[in-house]
């Protein structure tokens, strides 16, 4: 059972949160472009799309950096992902239902709105599990 | 679970911090083990256990067999 230094330096491309930043810039930059009425269909996709590597090597370095974790740091990021994972199911089937129920407005309640809800929900789960240890 | 951890540190002068290096875990983790909050994991008991002299069992006592 080796074990592993927990105060290691972390080389920059191999940090989850520099990708993060990057695919949320990488987000941004999309909505310009589709909110740009000038921009043929082709070119809307491509931006639609463009944000999906991306966030490929952001999973890919939280994977990484998550089998670095400390054993109590992984327990918390499970209980903080359980957490959200229940919401956003309870959440977008909720929507679901909703839409048949009643017309929501796609202005308030749309895919481009409602997915930023999914990270609020992971940071509100890591909160209430960092202070179960805590 | 109750353990000994504490007294078995204090006994040693470690700070939570320094005893967290030794064990290549963080000072969270020895905090959250000293106050009952979690139990660690086989792998991580055992290495507590070396690091102190101890066997597991006379460091990590199974309230349920009071």
């Amino acid at each position: 059972m080796p074990a592993k230094s927990v105060a290691t330096q972390t080389p920059l491309l191999a940090r989850p949160m520099l990708w993060g930043a990057t695919w949320f810039v990488a987000w941004l930059g999309a909505r310009m472009v589709l909110e740009s009425a000038s921009v043929p269909t082709w070119g809307r996709v491509m931006a639609a799309l463009a944000p999906a590597p991306i966030a490929g090597a952001a999973l890919y370095t939280i994977i990484r950096g998550a089998r670095e974790l400390d054993e109590l740091e992984q327990r918390i990021q499970l209980e903080a992902l359980a957490f959200a994972f229940v919401l956003a199911v309870l959440l977008l089937m909720t929507l679901g239902l909703m839409e048949l129920a009643i017309t929501l407005n796609r202005d308030d309640w749309s895919y481009r709105h409602v997915w930023a809800m999914l990270p609020m929900l992971y940071f509100a789960g890591l909160a209430l599990a960092r202070r179960r240890y805590a | 679970m109750k353990n000994r951890l504490k007294v078995l540190r204090a006994e040693r002068d470690w700070s939570q911090a320094e005893l967290a290096d030794r064990l290549a875990v963080s000072r969270q983790t020895i905090n959250s083990i000293e106050t009952g909050k979690y139990d660690p994991s086989l792998p991580l008991a055992i290495r507590i256990g070396r690091l102190f002299g101890h066997p597991v069992e006379e460091i990590f006592i199974d309230n349920s067999e009071e």
